[in-house]
């Protein structure tokens, strides 16, 4: 096998290119997943594309009612958009929390996504921000939930050549978020579980909530029982505590070599009540 | 279409890669699994510590593009092009650079296997923040572990060279400015002959 790389300056250098290249192909975005799922023993592609140099996709913007964050953007670089800070509060909780500042420079959420381990701090901070993935593939494009994304570990809805273009994030005024997250250590560390929240309160009414839980079950998990629960409740400790339940109802993780399935599914209530109680701090 | 940017590999399954390393510019042959880290050691850039290898443990941060990254990470083929700092590019022995001296003041250093990519990352951390709280200090080391030390002796020799290169950058504009007005006194001088 004759190994070769490729690296387009635009998306539209790309596809025209794409019928020159070998057919066993993959996208490179920041690199860090390739090497290791390689080197791991997992099935190499001929050619790598790598799509880091490619403006299209570091494009962050605000839109009317959605803030669109391109797929290549590192993750670093979210925390310089004001915009970002006020429409996705959980998703920046959760970037503070992913790996270390060194990874954050070379990570992207487009390679968080297509890399769909249901660990990824990332993914499952846009899933309860209820973001919509947008991929393409030349000049077709569609969009769906990101929570419909993923078909299970390691497994996506992506087509052959099809490209992780970016995300939207619908706009909620007055959004509060949080990210919870439990490793081996208080930083740097991946989860054994995480909970992502995303809220609105109206004094002590929650006009708004959206839970998902990383590393709880084969995918990215959306807790749609929690979320519909949530809403429309005053914050009270019965309720906190409810909602805790539902959430370790909603789970089905497993016993690995991070953590313990039992333990796992009581830290997701856990998680979650510390997360709701300092939506008031 | 731009062949430069197609990489082929030769027919040892090699790549040849150009990347300016400390400011010396040069080609690296690798293989397309290797790791940033296993190259620059390759060509003798040892400084650059490799720990776990899954990058967990930040032994390995150099800087690309002046960024830090880890380089057990990245594919020495995705630095193509690219600028890396080692810590052999920030000091020598006789003449360290101010965070170095900073690290053996503080007695930061045990069995020093972190400490180059420490240093890299405190670099990283004062050229965009040149005054960092605690805090902040913490935050942007909180990717390099250490498993001498109590991360108290580290958070010092930041704030020690954050003095240092503080007060070096003062002399420093204070010796740009003294020549400046040299240069203007020389220009002048020169304008008040010709006048005459």
């Amino acid at each position: 096998m004759s190994e070769i790389i490729f690296k387009p300056c635009s998306l539209k250098e790309m596809w025209e290119e794409m019928p020159n290249l070998p057919e066993s192909r993959k996208y490179m975005a920041g690199g860090t997943d390739v090497v290791t799922v390689e080197n791991a023993g997992f099935p190499s592609a001929e050619c790598w594309i790598d799509i880091s140099d490619i403006p299209e996709l570091a494009i962050v913007r605000e839109e009317k009612d959605h803030v669109f964050i391109g797929a290549g953007v590192k993750l670093n670089d979210l925390e310089t958009y004001p915009f970002i800070k006020k429409y996705c509060p959980a998703l920046l909780a959760a970037v503070h929390d992913f790996a270390s500042p060194s990874l954050r420079n070379m990570a992207t959420l487009g390679g968080n996504a297509g890399n769909a381990s249901p660990c990824a701090d990332g993914v499952c901070a846009l899933v309860s921000l209820e973001a919509t993935i947008v991929l393409r593939k030349g000049n077709s494009e569609r969009k769906m939930p990101l929570r419909d994304f993923f078909t299970g570990p390691k497994r996506t809805k992506l087509e052959k050549d099809e490209l992780i273009y970016g995300f939207e994030i619908p706009k909620k005024e007055n959004l509060l978020g949080q990210y919870f997250k439990l490793g081996p250590r208080a930083f740097f560390g991946i989860s054994k579980v995480a909970v992502a929240l995303s809220a609105a309160l109206d004094g002590n009414k929650v006009k708004y909530a959206s839970v998902a839980i990383a590393s709880v079950a084969p995918v990215p998990l959306y807790a749609a029982k929690t979320s519909e629960y949530l809403t429309g409740k005053e914050l009270t400790e019965d309720t906190i505590l409810k909602a805790a339940d539902m959430a370790r109802g909603e789970v089905s993780p497993i016993t690995d070599a991070r953590s313990e399935a039992d333990y796992r599914r009581d830290m997701s209530g856990i998680l979650l009540e510390r997360a709701l109680r300092s939506l008031t701090d | 279409m731009n062949k430069e940017e197609i990489l082929q590999a030769d027919e040892d399954g090699m790549f040849t890669i150009t990347l300016s390393v400390n400011g010396e510019l040069g080609q690296m042959i690798v293989s397309r699994n290797e790791s940033l880290v296993e190259a620059l050691r390759h060509y003798g850039w040892k400084g650059t510590k490799k720990g776990c290898d899954t990058g967990d443990c930040g032994s390995c941060t150099v800087l690309l593009n002046d960024k830090p990254v880890l380089g057990c990470m990245m594919p020495a083929v995705a630095a193509n092009g690219g600028n890396i700092t080692t810590i052999e590019g920030l000091g020598t022995v006789r003449n360290p650079h101010p965070i170095q001296e900073a690290f053996v003041e503080a007695g930061a250093v045990q069995c020093g296997y972190c400490i180059p990519g420490m240093i890299l990352s405190t670099k990283a951390l004062l050229d965009r923040n040149p005054e960092p709280t605690e805090a902040e200090i913490r935050k942007a080391l909180d990717g390099n572990l250490c498993r001498c030390t109590g991360y108290v002796t580290q958070v010092q020799a930041v704030n020690i060279a954050a003095r240092k290169m503080k007060a070096l950058k003062k002399k420093q504009e204070k010796t740009a400015a003294k020549e400046a007005e040299k240069a203007a006194r020389r220009v002048s001088r020169k304008a008040a002959k010709k006048n005459k």
